[in-house]
């Protein structure tokens, strides 16, 4: 009954970026240089496993926010801030012209801040009067505090978003903002995804045992300024173009009904569908940016699903190299990887094409096609 | 560019795991009788507290219920949603392969995800520290397995996505599912929330002030708070032709919906924020202030909240105000279900012609003024056609939901 109707472009008119490489698009360009190595003191931090660590070096949030209404923020909240900050100062005066009504923020988070809701959880399970825990901290703990930070801070009153979907929550963001203008409601949209390391986090990634030993843990937060319809004049990054995502980790339950369908499969149709709904050939996709490179056995599936689809595999942007896996924040991390990549190798003037993909042991997958503005 | 066509969408299947009752016949009748469905919590050690009081599913068995997911492997609120889902699968009648071989997905809400599960994690830390965290409950962790059980029990292939927007959070996916079916983003969607009671959630509502004495009395003149609710809340979204054609039971017809966001502060709700919000829901679903024959409330029983709820409809009604009752007087706050909960009882308020009661009241709170029913005590029959479900959060997120009567 469905359609895989053609998608409208959605420009991107802005984005903020910070990572254990830097701030804005430009650090994420290539691997890291030799002796910017991130910072090896949280490794050497008895409280975190023995892994490589990736955090925002030396990051404090009043140097970006100032320090008026950041005390009681987490972490995870002050790096989206900061990302949101810096996306809508680099999507200049128009932005700020937009309806605040029709103005909204849709993010991806899988639990929040860890950090904050732990010391929370810890507490309540040690104090003798539990119910003596600060207030505002458990206000604060809740997973949408992100976006509502960024809708307090910035005055957005529209539709405000925090979506969930394990290493394609990203992705789940792009599609949920794509449907969102699509459906009318919302004239501007600030879309991205958010990751905060810290001891608890570290240890969960250490006990899954789906990471790579070498695979840094990361954090950082990318979030882009996305338009339904473009100003004249203005400067665009890049267009959205579709964005499907799926679930394909069922347990044996459809291939009893003979349709089969694994994790590889999933992602070969959700490429497909994405390249079909963009009107785009899978000759034309120039670069492919990557997401699965340090989880063991998905890397396999995410290379194996592109050449499937495309019949090739372009030299792939793979920014886990640079940051490490930053799970929710991943999807919007290997955008902002693609687009620094088009910004520090000027094409043949034609509007490259990118795919981005995402998979996970979770069973989500998913795709994300962009066109380069030239 | 053309026009997206539009599809009208209809809810066929409705899934209740809740404090008072499992399957929506249950749930329905217990409404109807204002049964409440709170006492001792008992999935943590509530004697350092002192209110001791909880909202549980005691009697939840996820064996019982699912075909496909193994119990072992999926944290609590999980099970909650994906047993809601079946059982809103199963009402609805469809065949669900039917469902498997469209393109079908859910959008679930939640407050605290997987807090039975965190919880199990902060008491391995307590003992044996960080390292001695159990790789199998870590797994479960992330919010988005909730979203993904549901796919996983039902064998779904489209979106699996979890919503963590707090207590609006399951108004916003019934929204969102709506948007998709109507657009044709989507054939079949579920759409409902999730969350578990635990003690962190229910330290911090007392933190905040915000925890009742004994029961929660929403809109009456002494009542004090919450109570920490649980339970999984599923609707089935169907195309309205489909459902026609294969000879569905049609609940209601969602009408239109409205999200926005207070972007004034966290915690504390802004009448005038929620009046915009339930002016575009109207404005959206093609209806007026007089057409609303009852509001689902919010309906908390803070001081606070009620006050706020009440000033803010009265910004759109005037002194006109439809019968507005609290279903949290009987099922607790169930956070990330609540509004789920919600558009259930308007469904089968629609269907059965009552309007579902506020249990525990006394005596209307005078100070909300003058016009106030909260259908007090029991149900009451009454003929519906249009009702309104309302939704707010934490982080400022107001959403309401218009549904009517399919004629």
């Amino acid at each position: 009954m469905t359609t895989a109707a053609p998608v409208q472009p959605l420009p991107v008119v802005g984005a903020g970026v910070v990572s254990s490489a830097g701030y804005g698009l430009a650090p994420l360009a290539g691997a890291p240089a030799p002796g910017a190595a991130p910072e090896p003191a949280a490794g050497a931090d008895a409280a975190y496993p023995p892994r490589p660590l990736r955090p925002v070096p030396g990051f404090k949030a009043a140097d970006h926010l100032g320090r008026k209404g950041i005390k009681n923020l987490d972490r995870l909240a002050q790096l989206s801030l900061v990302a949101c900050k810096q996306a809508l100062e680099a999507a200049g005066p128009a932005a700020a012209g937009t309806d605040p009504a029709r103005t909204g923020v849709v993010l991806a988070t899988n639990t929040g801040s860890i950090a904050g809701y732990s010391d929370l959880l810890y507490e309540t399970l040690t104090l003798d009067k539990p119910y003596l825990i600060n207030p505002g901290k458990f206000a604060g703990s809740v997973m949408n505090c992100s976006a509502g930070q960024m809708a307090i801070r910035h005055g957005l009153k529209g539709l405000n978003a925090t979506v969930a979907g394990g290493r394609s929550a990203s992705l789940y963001a792009f599609r949920h903002a794509r449907l969102a203008m699509a459906a009318g409601r919302a004239e501007e949209l600030l879309v991205g995804g958010a990751e905060e390391l810290s001891a608890p986090t570290a240890w969960a990634w250490h006990h899954a045992g789906t990471l790579r030993e070498a695979a840094p843990v990361g954090e950082g937060s990318a979030v882009f300024v996305v338009r339904a319809e473009e100003t004249p004049g203005e400067p665009v990054l890049a267009e959205l173009l579709a964005c499907e995502v799926g679930f394909f980790g069922w347990t044996g339950v459809n291939r009893r009904a003979g349709l089969g369908r694994g994790l590889t499969n999933g992602l070969v149709t959700a490429i497909n569908r994405a390249l079909e709904r963009s009107a785009v050939a899978a000759d034309d996709v120039a670069d492919v940016s990557l997401g699965a490179g340090d989880h063991i056995g998905l890397d396999r599936v995410e290379e194996r699903a592109v050449r499937l689809a495309l019949g090739r595999l372009p030299d792939p942007v793979r920014v886990t190299e640079v940051l490490g896996e930053t799970y929710s924040a991943g999807g919007a991390m290997q955008l902002a990887a693609l687009l620094a990549r088009w910004q520090g190798s000027p094409g043949s003037g034609k509007p490259r094409i990118g795919l981005i993909t995402s998979v996970g042991h979770d069973g989500n997958a998913g795709a994300l096609v962009v066109r380069e503005r030239v | 560019m053309p026009e997206p066509t539009l599809r009208r969408v209809v809810i066929t299947g409705l899934g209740a795991v809740s404090p008072v009752g499992i399957g929506v016949r249950d749930f329905a009748d217990s409404l109807r009788a204002g049964r409440v469905g709170i006492g001792p919590a008992r999935s943590f050690d509530a004697t350092p507290f002192p209110s001791r009081k909880a909202a549980e599913v005691d009697d939840f068995d996820p064996a019982a219920l699912l075909h496909h997911l193994d119990p072992d492997r999926w944290g609590r609120s999980a099970l909650l949603a994906a047993a809601a889902s079946r059982l809103a699968v199963e009402d609805s009648g469809i065949d669900p392969l039917l469902l498997s071989a469209g393109r079908s997905g859910s959008i679930m809400g939640t407050t605290s995800g997987e807090s039975a599960v965190a919880q199990s994690l902060g008491g391995q830390w307590v003992t044996q520290g960080l390292k001695g965290l159990e790789p199998r409950l870590v797994g479960q962790l992330p919010a988005g397995q909730i979203a993904g059980a549901v796919n996983a029990e039902l064998g779904l292939s489209g979106d699996a996505q979890t919503i963590p927007t707090a207590c609006s959070a399951s108004n916003y996916a019934l929204g969102y599912a709506f948007d998709m079916v109507r657009l044709g983003e989507a054939d079949f969607m579920l759409a409902g929330g999730a969350d578990s009671v635990n003690r962190l959630t229910h330290a911090g509502f007392y933190a905040l002030g915000a925890m009742a004495q004994d029961l929660p009395q929403p809109f009456d003149a002494n009542r004090s708070g919450i109570i920490t609710g649980e339970g999984g809340a599923a609707l089935l979204l169907e195309p309205l032709e489909h459902a026609l054609a294969r000879g569905a039971r049609i609940y209601a017809e969602v009408l239109g919906y409205a999200a926005n966001c207070d972007a004034s502060h966290m915690v504390h709700p802004d009448a005038t924020s929620i009046a915009d919000c339930i002016k575009a829901a109207h404005r959206n679903a093609g209806v007026v202030p007089d057409q609303i024959d009852y509001i689902c409330a919010h309906g908390t029983g803070t001081p606070t909240n009620d006050a706020t709820e009440v000033r803010a409809v009265r910004q759109v009604f005037g002194d006109r105000l439809p019968p507005i009752s609290s279903i949290k007087s009987m099922l607790g706050h169930t956070m990330g279900a609540a509004s789920g909960f919600g558009a259930i009882a308007c469904c089968t308020a629609l269907e059965q012609g009552f309007l579902p009661p506020t249990a525990n009241l006394v005596e209307t709170d005078p100070e909300l003024g003058p016009g106030v029913d909260c259908v007090p005590g029991r149900g009451r029959d009454a003929r519906v056609e249009i009702v309104q479900n309302h939704g707010f959060a934490f982080g400022g997120n107001n959403v309401i939901t218009i549904l009517g009567r399919y004629l």
